[in-house]
């Protein structure tokens, strides 16, 4: 096991390395210009020439890598074109909005989709699978940005109830941040609960059908411990899997969400730097989102460990 | 007691209900204080005013930062750092004395050594006619300085107060001594508002407190002149990059100004009580089409002014302004709103525009079917739209139009190529330029027809670059009307490039926020704004 923990995280390394390098290249034969975009709509070329060579964007191509590897080894992710600050502190502001955002959204994604997946299975073509389905389908089909508008409407602006927009540190009081959060995380959810429910469903229907279960049914075991002793514990291999799937697919939701939302976090942050080619925080983030995916991975292999006993690296 | 598991079910059940129970929250969403103003405007990216031209960054150097003139409501400059001032009668010589009570947020006292390094430093930027004619720019004591010239500049009090960017904003020595393509980060200005880093969260909120040791002047408040009188304790700006969020938060009053409300949402603003629409910026900008005079087909004149008789303004602007309100033609290259604005050598404005006319100067140029690219910022809704619109009006005079779709960081990058479109060059892009900037030829980048040294699209007119030398040494302002006429005779016979309207765009705000102060300028100042309670 350890051995195979070192590898996959020697493979991280190598991912990161190979996403840097590509990132890199990609960003430089893009067309934009960065010392453009910060000089402004009305600049002369000579303001946008004196910024550029300023920003050592005349460099040759390999001696800006050969720089950027360098510091990047030290530690050093740069800085931020734009706001003349370090990435790594930009970073790190917008790391807390984005974490709460992801894991509130998965708690509510998990919980509510494998007991939605489990119950419509139990009663396979009742009232509650029907509705599953409809709200499957709804939760695929209707983007973030439209629920979350809706969500505005009719929580904020109709009634009052949520905030709008906008976010509360949780060092300010639980209260506001958890109330700033419900609507995003709702928005962010529906779509991940209706995907973890039909994987939950299906992977369910299969294990119910087995032998062992009509064993365990014919000895008089009770629903509730045929459910999620037998059945669940058995149907969760393809779960387990989708939900780290969901986790790395979270990274695109998140960049809408935060912008309907107003979330000052990590998918914000790299919108804006593409938009305005600040290329250190763009390859800063992509390089960290990489290592982030791959040790998803990493923790959803090992996770199979634990729920099925076969398994064994 | 042991914890069942029907009992934690419970637990749970409880606990949610009451995290989630409306009532509870109600209070999150409460009014603003009173003493707080909340501003949603485009993102402050870059700090140092006089290494952008962007509007935000004019914007938070307007709050921060004084400057030794300031423009009044009828665009004339009045001294505002500056207490008393005179000239040589030789006219190149004039001497400044600093006002009582100038200080930095940092608590040193503003100096004329201040003054001198930070008009160097905007001299390489936005102040190079200044720069080519001063023949020293020095300190006679801690409250005096000298601008000497080499020959007279009748413009240079308009420029020390100039508006468009960059503005010449007066920062402490130990800063303005940077290039000025290095950023200046420190954001301590001597203005009526301190820059608070504490609670500084880049790309999401900026916050400005009221500097309690400023002096405002005694006179009113007029334009960006007078007294700059701070009446609430603190103004927030927060950038919603979201239209439709940020109008959401201005309706359930969690910010009082929307600086760029969405044009199709109007109607939905107009009718809401509690909200108004308010043009602050009455001349608004012009848009403009620039095309590339190096090569085919726009290096003949002809070309040129087929493209000039072709446009329909009005068209175009139903598709960048489509509230007929807050748009409308111009066909003077000193805009609609600057003292200059006139109608000499305006035949050509046609409404519905000239197709035949344009057809045949068309074939006059000696046009072959060469490829047209036009540049098409898609992340810029009214130049997407405008260059979906110009395609399609090309195309009806047997032009070959290719659009070249990029976001507006691909265009600037591309604009820069002077090569032919097989070279990856191009031949139009569309842009915009404040309209009062327009009044200002020697600064204007529109109006620059000096060839490659002119603005993107290269235009070269000797006969108009001579007048526009010109400029600089008016006097009289009705001496300078008459040079606009000439100039612009000769814009449009060679036709340096072709306007596509002027568009005024409104802020919303809600009814509570007053004392917005109208300018001519997409910069808003924070001083004099109030707030009633709701």
């Amino acid at each position: 096991m350890a051995a195979y923990i070192l590898r996959r995280t020697v493979s991280t390394v190598a991912v990161m390395v190979m996403v840097g390098m590509f990132v890199f290249l990609l960003l430089r034969m893009a067309p934009g210009d960065p010392a453009a975009i910060i000089a402004g709509r009305s600049a002369t070329e000579e303001m946008i020439a004196g910024i550029r060579e300023q920003l050592g964007l005349n460099d040759p191509m390999l001696l800006q890598f050969i720089h950027w590897v360098r510091d990047m080894l030290g530690g050093d992710f740069g800085n931020s074109i734009f706001a003349a600050r370090p990435v790594l502190e930009l970073i790190s502001q917008r790391l807390e909005p984005t974490l709460s955002l992801s894991i509130l959204t998965m708690i509510l994604s998990v919980t509510a989709g494998v007991s939605f997946g489990v119950l419509a299975a139990w009663r396979t073509g009742g009232l509650v699978d029907r509705l599953l389905t409809a709200f499957s389908a709804l939760g695929y089909s209707v983007p973030v940005f439209v629920i979350g508008y809706f969500l505005i409407y009719f929580f904020a602006i109709r009634t009052h109830w949520l905030p709008v927009q906008g976010y509360k540190p949780i060092e300010g009081g639980l209260g506001p941040w958890f109330t700033h959060l419900i609507l995003p995380t709702l928005a962010l959810g529906l779509g991940f609960i209706a995907f973890i429910a039909r994987v939950t469903r299906a992977s369910m229907l299969e294990v119910l059908s087995e032998d062992y279960m009509r064993t365990a049914a014919a000895k008089g075991a009770p629903s509730y411990a045929m459910l999620v002793h037998h059945a669940l514990k058995n149907a969760g291999v393809p779960i387990l899997t989708v939900i780290g799937i969901s986790f790395a697919y979270m990274i695109g939701g998140v960049v809408l969400t935060e912008t309907v939302f107003n979330i000052p976090g990590i998918g914000r942050l790299v919108v804006d730097a593409i938009n305005n080619r600040d290329y250190p925080i763009i390859q800063s983030v992509l390089i960290l989102t990489s290592g982030l995916y791959v040790l998803i991975n990493l923790t959803v292999d090992l996770a199979y460990t634990l729920i099925d006993p076969r398994i064994r690296y | 007691m042991r914890l069942s598991r029907r009992n934690l079910f419970k637990l749970g059940a409880a606990a949610g209900t009451a995290l989630s129970f409306p009532s509870i929250v109600r209070a999150q969403t409460a009014p603003t204080d009173v003493r707080t103003v909340r501003l949603t405007m485009a993102d402050l990216t870059v700090f140092d005013p006089i290494f952008t031209t962007t509007d935000p960054t004019q914007t938070h150097g307007l709050n921060i930062y004084d400057t030794l003139f300031a423009l009044d409501s009828e665009l004339k400059p009045q001294p505002q750092m500056v207490g008393n001032w005179g000239v040589s009668d030789d006219k190149k010589t004039y001497t400044f004395e600093l006002r009582d009570g100038l200080g930095w947020h940092d608590g040193t006292p503003v100096t004329a050594a201040d003054c001198v390094a930070s008009i160097r430093r905007w001299g390489q930027a936005g102040g190079q006619l200044l720069m080519e004619r001063a023949k020293d720019i020095s300190k006679k004591d801690d409250k005096t300085f000298t601008i000497v010239l080499k020959e007279p500049l009748g413009v240079l009090i308009d420029m020390l107060g100039r508006i468009p960017a960059p503005c010449p904003f007066i920062m402490r020595e130990k800063d303005a001594e940077r290039p000025f393509a290095e950023q200046v980060t420190t954001n301590i200005g001597s203005g009526p508002f301190k820059f608070n880093e504490s609670l500084l969260k880049p790309g999401s909120s900026y916050t400005y407190d009221r500097n309690e040791k400023y002096v405002p002047r005694s006179e009113p408040s007029n334009g960006l002149a007078g007294g700059k009188v701070v009446k609430v304790d603190r103004v927030i700006w927060q950038n919603i990059a979201d239209q439709q969020t940020s109008l959401a938060a201005l309706q359930a009053a969690e910010v009082d100004f929307v600086e760029l409300p969405p044009a199709d949402l109007y109607s939905m603003i107009e009718s809401d009580p509690s909200l108004e629409l308010q043009v602050l910026n009455k001349s608004g900008t012009d848009m403009c089409l620039r095309m590339n005079c190096l090569h085919k087909p726009f290096d003949n004149v002809n070309a040129r002014q087929a493209i000039l008789h072709l446009i329909d303004q009005e068209a175009f602007l139903r598709v960048t302004a489509p509230d007929p309100r807050f748009g409308r033609p111009v066909t003077s290259i000193f805009g609609n709103s600057t003292p200059y604005s006139n109608d000499e050598n305006t035949g050509w404005f046609k409404k519905g525009g000239d197709p035949e006319k344009a057809k045949q100067l068309l074939k006059e140029s000696g046009y072959t079917g060469e490829k047209v690219v036009i540049l098409d910022p898609t992340d810029w809704a009214e130049a997407h739209a405008a260059c979906q619109l110009l395609a399609d009006t090309l195309r009806k005079i047997d032009i070959n139009v290719e659009l070249a779709s990029s976001d507006w960081g691909g265009l600037v990058a591309r604009r820069g190529n002077m090569g032919s479109v097989e070279n990856g060059g191009w031949s139009i892009f569309i842009t915009n330029d404040p309209d009062y900037v327009q009044g200002e030829p020697p600064s204007a980048v529109f109006l620059n027809a000096s060839g490659d040294k002119a603005w993107f699209g290269w235009p070269k007119n000797d006969e108009y670059e001579a007048l526009r030398g010109k400029w600089a040494d008016v006097g009289t302002l009705d001496e300078r009307k008459t040079l606009a006429r000439k100039m612009q005779r000769v814009w449009w016979d060679f036709v340096g490039d072709v306007r596509l309207g002027q568009i005024v765009t409104p802020v919303a705000r809600r009814k509570t926020l007053t004392g917005l102060i109208e300018v001519p300028a997409t910069l808003i100042p924070f001083w004099n704004l109030q707030k009633g309670s709701v």
